[in-house]
């Protein structure tokens, strides 16, 4: 952002040795991370091709690789024509809504309520544990999960039992499984992900509610009218890069806690793309899925950009 | 001024770090470019072994290249509480001094996690950092790398070198050496190790309990059946307070291995040659007839409460089962036929006696019985882990060398027994005892199989050693409960059959899709409730069959035609 004011600033035809001499520093500064996006995430992409070629692990060179039948695009026949694909790709976008609907709006309610206390000691607290659960990988939390929700050893089941009530079936029933995984994301990053919505609320004016509270605006009312719309260009742009992960997915969420009772509901594209691909050498029909999801994760954030900006928001361009 | 010296000085970082950064970038695909030279000189290197071996005379003096050689070998690392470092013990030390004494080779360990073994050797061989000399459980992973070249052809080095390697010839000889020989041109991607004791599963039963009860070991699934229900009615007196932890009978992950001898009591006993074959890919049965009423059978059990609930959601190595198992908790398991006995001091059975009580203990019973009222156990063949170069290893000769050392019975008879007094004593009558070792003589897998990889099961330099030796090569088990156990596993057993069938193109690349459908339609479909187990089975399989189940079967049945005329290989 402050480099693009700096460079607005000079008229055009003035961009020249003297605006060079003062800035370069700002622009060598720039340079490392440039090539850094580069060699990492350029260079790798001409990879991409392998999704139309017959891929070999012998042959070292991908362009000399022959390509595939169909024009190149086998794979991705193939990919449609696979039950397991399109079961994957279901679960991820059904996962992903779910978090959507519940995991999104989650942090921003906490971050109002967290908002109003005033008591700063145990705001802090709050805070501070609420976010703790972001740095536990999820191998440990599934840990934790199987020692919590088994169905016959588990605390949380045991302790049904005691009470005289049949244990449910948090991990090895299906559906059930859906509710543990979506309930388990959403404490892990609840907490993490409020902070940036309570950044955007410290920086409110304050006298916009000293404001209010002169004309006899109550709490909720101060909440409706002046912190939420505050934090609408935050809560936007977080929303329009949620959507542009609607069928990416991470991996090791998925990856740690399903088994195979649920694997129904529990197989997504990342996990299948590891067990078909890496595990099953399918290197190329794997890339091909690989290059779909990318395709349509750009549509749905260019999307959800364009749409932002319709209803008047900034959008991330 | 100080800002323009900060400001030097940041760009001078800036110009360092990109300078580094550029160099680091200049050298990786340098490094890439050796890597790729080295690939293709080994694949030429494999199509003119047999050229080379005119040569094999000047390459070896008495058995020893000129200049020393360096070779790298995977090994097993069981990940055993208080176990030994799989690379580096006395074992391992053995293994390299040798080598280098009689070959002047080098020799390095990679080890790789024994539960999740074929993941970790499909990622190093993905990644061209496999060890010269690999071993695996699975002959589709071989092949799928094999069929893109990244496998050495073994053929011409096992025939070419052939002078060079007696033990190895001695000890596999053709059946081993050749099995997975193509049959039209020969090529073999794989040894196969020898399976010196061909036993598979057993059932295991809480003898004490057994008695307590005052009830006899069951000899058929009804019979267990009631065992299972008296161990679960009497659970306060068997366990006390700990009445509700009660599992009558376990069956774990990978439930086609576990329950293996009840789906085969389901099988028919004299199943033709040809049935057996075409539905043979999946070694665990999926598809044979007979195994839904045994999975059935399981089903039933396991709504009656007569099973653990849990066993889906933990995964291969996890160890919670054998916990269970050393605390108590079980009463009956299926598993590998001497799995108590394994791990000296912490086998299930040694901890079973010091947690719960002196008589507390498993036996091996024989209680499913098959429609002749036998107790039918098909056995595989003589052959245990498949043994394999893949296409970056540059040394074959030296790797074929430390096979042959690897296969010397004094080899095998110094990895099984260890040291006299430190891990075996001398019995009177001549055999050996194993005892509980320490430290790095700490054997962690039972014989050291990990490292004697072209053999399983004790095999000393006589057979009389060995038959005297076997009963006492678990350390701290009664001889007794060893000998009964191998005498159930080798009841009514059928000998699996090498079909030459050749290359069925179908099994490429399905081997894992297919592995983890057939364990998740052992899993759903046991844990199902009575009333859906039917279309949960059903479902599974049609999803087995349409994911390539069916056209390896359909394959199967045409390479069978084509090469056998009646239904048998005789």
């Amino acid at each position: 952002m402050a480099g693009k004011n700096a460079v607005a600033k000079p008229p055009k035809q003035k961009l020249n040795k003297a605006y060079i001499k003062r800035y370069w520093q700002l622009y060598a500064l720039l340079l490392l991370p440039m090539v850094y996006l580069f060699v990492f995430k350029y260079v790798p992409m001409e990879y991409v091709i392998i999704a139309f070629k017959k891929y070999s692990i012998v042959e070292r060179n991908v362009f000399k690789l022959p390509w595939a039948k169909n024009h190149g695009m086998e794979y991705f026949i193939k990919a449609f024509s696979n039950r397991d694909f399109i079961n994957a790709l279901r679960n991820t976008i059904v996962l992903n809504l779910l978090d959507l609907v519940i995991g999104f709006p989650i942090p921003i309610i906490f971050a109002l309520i967290l908002n109003e206390l005033r008591f700063k000691m145990f705001k802090k607290t709050v805070q501070t544990i609420a976010y703790m659960p972001h740095f536990l990988s999820w191998v440990i939390i599934y840990g934790l999960t199987l020692q919590l929700f088994t169905p016959t050893d588990g605390l949380v089941n045991m302790a049904i039992k005691a009470m005289g009530g049949d244990p449910i079936p948090f991990l090895n029933d299906a559906k059930h499984w859906v509710g543990t995984y979506i309930g388990l994301g959403v404490w892990q990053s609840f907490g993490w992900n409020s902070i940036i919505y309570l950044a955007a609320i410290a920086g409110i004016s304050p006298e916009l509610y000293e404001a209010a509270s002169v004309d006899g605006a109550g709490r909720f009312q101060k909440m409706w009218h002046i912190t939420l719309p505050g934090i609408k260009p935050t809560i936007v742009v977080l929303l329009i890069m949620a959507l542009g992960n609607i069928i990416g997915s991470g991996f090791d969420r998925p990856f740690a806690l399903q088994n195979n009772l649920v694997m129904k509901n529990a197989e997504v594209i990342a996990t299948y793309v590891y067990k078909a691909g890496i595990k099953g050498l399918q290197f190329s029909l794997t890339t091909a899925i690989g290059l779909f999801q990318s395709v349509i994760n750009v549509f749905f954030l260019l999307g959800a950009n364009w749409l932002s900006r319709k209803m008047g928001e900034r959008g991330i361009w | 001024m100080k800002k323009k010296v900060l400001s030097v000085l940041l760009a001078s970082a800036m110009v360092l770090s990109l300078a580094a950064c550029g160099s680091q970038t200049a050298t990786a695909p340098a490094a890439d470019n050796t890597a790729a030279s080295s690939d293709t000189a080994a694949a030429p290197a494999a199509d003119t072994a047999a050229a080379e071996t005119e040569a094999t005379a000047s390459e070896l003096t008495d058995g020893k290249f000129a200049d020393t050689r360096h070779i790298t070998v995977e090994v097993y690392d069981r990940g055993n509480d208080g176990g030994s470092d799989p690379t580096n013990n006395i074992y391992t030390e053995y293994i390299k001094n040798g080598m280098l004494e009689k070959h002047n080779v080098e020799v390095e360990f990679v080890s790789v996690p024994r539960w999740t073994e074929v993941d970790e050797i499909n990622n190093l061989l993905a990644g061209g950092t496999a060890p010269d000399i690999c071993v695996t459980y699975s002959y589709p992973t071989i092949k799928t790398y094999a069929d893109m070249g990244g496998v050495l052809d073994l053929r011409p080095l096992i025939d070419g070198y052939k002078a060079d390697l007696p033990h190895l010839w001695d000890w596999l000889g053709e059946t081993n050496l050749y099995w997975d020989s193509d049959p039209v041109d020969g090529t073999t991607w794989a040894v196969e190790a020898k399976l010196a004791n061909m036993n598979r599963v057993n059932t295991f039963i809480r003898k004490d309990w057994l008695d307590k009860l005052g009830l006899k070991e069951p000899t058929t699934k009804e019979e267990f059946h009631d065992v299972l229900v008296a161990f679960k009615d009497n659970a306060s007196e068997l366990l006390g307070a700990d009445a509700s932890k009660m599992i009558p009978y376990s069956v774990s992950y990978d439930v086609g291995w576990r329950a293996a001898t009840l789906i085969e009591s389901f099988i028919d006993p004299k199943i033709s040659d040809k049935e057996y074959y075409v539905n043979g890919f999946d070694d665990r049965k999926l598809t044979q007839n007979g195994t839904k009423e045994a999975v059935k059978l399981l089903n039933q059990w396991y709504n009656e409460g007569l099973m653990w609930n849990d066993f889906a959601i933990y995964g291969s190595g996890d160890t919670t089962e054998d916990d269970m198992m050393k605390a108590g908790y079980v009463g009956a398991f299926s598993h590998n036929w001497d799995y108590p006995f394994r791990n000296g001091d912490d086998s299930i059975q040694a901890n079973l006696k010091r947690l719960v009580g002196e008589d507390a203990k498993y036996i091996a019973i024989d209680p499913f019985e098959d429609k002749n009222g036998g107790h039918n156990k098909f056995l595989a063949g003589p052959i245990d882990r498949k043994v394999f170069f893949p296409s970056t290893n540059d040394e074959p000769l030296a790797s074929m060398l430390y096979l042959d050392f690897i296969s010397d019975p004094e080899t095998i008879q110094y990895l099984q027994l260890g040291d006299e007094g430190v891990t075996c004593n001398k019995l009177d009558d001549g055999g050996y005892e194993i005892i509980a070792a320490t430290g790095d003589a700490i054997q962690n897998s039972g014989m050291n199989i990990d490292y004697t990889i072209t053999c399983n099961g004790l095999h000393l330099t006589s057979q009389d050693l060995t038959d005297k030796t076997l009963a006492h090569t678990y350390a701290g088990i009664d001889p007794e409960d060893v000998l009964n156990a191998d005498k159930v596993a080798k009841t009514d057993t059928r000998v699996g059959i090498n079909v030459k069938a050749g290359d069925i193109e179908a099994e490429g690349g399905v081997g894992d899709t297919l592995s983890a459908k057939r364990d998740q339609v052992y899993d759903t479909a046991m844990s199902a409730s009575t009333a859906d187990f039917d279309s949960v089975w059903d479902e599974g399989i049609a999803d087995y069959l349409g994911a390539g189940g069916q056209a390896i079967i359909d394959e199967r049945t045409a390479a069978w035609e084509k090469v056998y005329s009646g239904d048998s290989v005789e």
